[in-house]
């Protein structure tokens, strides 16, 4: 289960959609995939496909390699929070929007300012 | 013991701490009869990993335990050890036990990596999701409590200069320390001009990874020490698992969890685990010195120091010590035991009889250990 649910996890973001996992026992929402709720342990869950809009709960700006970098988790709007790089100039409380970029072979959510 | 950089083998410098422990304690390696450690990949002489650790440290040193135990989330892990070893001697289970936490940082340091981000040097799984969340480019462990600090400014109005605060008194009391390796004083204007790492947290707020060893006997046995019996008079710990993203908000940590019940009155001293500033002013929230949203008025108008009315980090914290192999659990132990012991050169706080040691560790700050020590 675990295995299935990370495969549809890639497979969407393959297709340039961000995947999110919601417990039909009790309805919570959650991003890092795990095959059980971890509120209420159930394991009936369903992956399901955000709209990809959120808000910076928190973010940091750093020197990284390729210069100035922002690492931030973003609280999107179904409710699930998760951290990715943001790009534009954000503060907390601020719109984002996913987008998708190419990396090792994949591409991977980041956010970017509305 | 602690160096920025130990130029023999991590398993020297093991024993070069060892060695002294046990002539501190007046035991010997034949009467130790248990063993807990705590490991790190990369801290010992750059390997990616220790295989069955338990049979080398113990073959290394010479003992042999009948009980072994491994503690391994990272800064808190030292704390644990103490209290498992008080225990299993209560239980009869054992009589002596040694407990060991350190390493070398200086192998891992060089190569820009941390143990948060090991998984960058050697082939390591550090999360369940590694595919979801190691594939963005950050700089954690310092990043992950910039978050922190940063969201903390937000909701409540915590400053720069607070923080710095908590940098400037803890080299207040490391300029008395033999141990600390910067002692120069500073002001809360050299922390705010120090380089920026991760907005917004500056260099000066940053502990430096080195290399080094603590080891604690624990012993129901007093010989011709002359340590004082000590009592451990409050243990708690937590473990959130979850991404900290998950939790209610990344302001708290575990040590809400650990402290709870945890009398405040008539400590004397508290070594709070100090990673980053931030680190130290959540724990003074998360303890219940401030309300939450306080801990920056509260460094702002208190005597921190080891001479002030709540002596917090009193020989200048890893901040100003160095922070042994990524883990600062056995600084502010040490610290703690000095303060009970009268031997606090230089630093010591007046008639200290109870300390509070509070560490916070593991991957994302997950752990949290909060321990009251006591003199019998």
């Amino acid at each position: 289960m675990f295995d299935k649910i990370k495969e549809e996890y890639l497979s969407l973001m393959e297709k340039e959609k961000l995947p999110y996992t919601k417990c039909k026992t009790c309805g919570y929402v959650f991003f890092y995939p795990r095959d059980f709720c971890p509120k209420c342990n159930s394991r009936d869950l369903e992956v399901k496909i955000s709209e990809g809009k959120g808000k910076v709960f928190s973010f940091t700006k750093f020197q990284g390699k390729k210069g100035e970098t922002i690492y931030g988790i973003v609280e999107l709007i179904e409710g699930f929070r998760m951290y990715a790089n943001i790009f534009g100039d954000v503060d907390i409380g601020d719109e984002v929007v996913v987008s998708f970029i190419n990396d090792s072979g994949r591409k991977i959510p980041v956010f970017k300012k509305k | 013991m602690t160096f920025k950089k130990y130029e023999g083998s991590t398993f020297q410098l093991l024993s070069e701490v060892v060695s002294k422990a046990m002539e501190m304690a007046s035991i010997n390696s034949r009467e130790i009869d248990g063993l807990l450690f705590t490991i790190i990949p990369g801290t010992f002489d750059g390997k990616a990993n220790v295989h069955f650790p338990s049979f080398q440290l113990s073959s290394f040193l010479g003992i042999k335990p009948k009980y072994i135990d491994v503690i391994d989330y990272g800064g808190p892990s030292a704390l644990t050890m103490i209290y498992r070893a008080f225990k299993l001697i209560e239980a009869g289970e054992i009589e002596t036990a040694l407990c060991v936490v350190g390493g070398k940082g200086s192998f891992l340091r060089e190569n820009r990596v941390t143990a948060d981000s090991v998984d960058k040097f050697y082939n390591i799984s550090l999360t369940p999701f590694d595919e979801f969340f190691r594939v963005y480019e950050d700089m954690n462990p310092v990043t992950d409590y910039a978050l922190v600090a940063k969201r903390h400014g937000k909701l409540f109005g915590t400053t720069d200069e607070q923080r710095a605060m908590i940098a400037v008194n803890q080299r207040k009391n490391a300029m008395d320390n033999d141990k600390a390796i910067y002692k120069n004083p500073i002001t809360v204007k050299d922390v705010l001009s120090s380089r920026m790492v991760s907005d917004p947290l500056r260099l000066l707020e940053i502990v430096y990874p080195v290399d080094g060893f603590h080891a604690f006997i624990v012993s129901k046995h007093q010989r011709n020490s002359n340590l004082r019996p000590i009592r451990i008079d409050f243990y708690g710990e937590a473990h959130w698992t979850e991404m900290p993203t998950e939790w209610k908000d990344i302001v708290y940590t575990p040590t809400v969890e650990s402290s709870k019940g945890v009398n405040l009155e008539k400590i004397d001293a508290y070594e709070l685990y100090d990673s980053f500033t931030i680190t130290v002013l959540l724990e003074i929230e998360d303890i219940g010195l401030a309300e939450k949203g306080k801990g920056g008025k509260f460094v702002e108008n208190t005597d921190t120091t080891y001479r002030g009315e709540i002596p917090i980090n009193t020989g200048g914290g890893s901040l100003n010590v160095g922070q042994p192999a990524f883990m600062s659990g056995g600084v502010i132990l040490e610290e703690a035991l000095l303060q009970l012991n009268d031997m606090a050169k230089g630093h010591q706080v007046k008639g200290a009889n109870r300390v509070l040691v509070n560490g916070i560790g593991g991957w994302n700050r997950g752990h949290a250990v909060t321990m009251v020590l006591e003199g019998e």
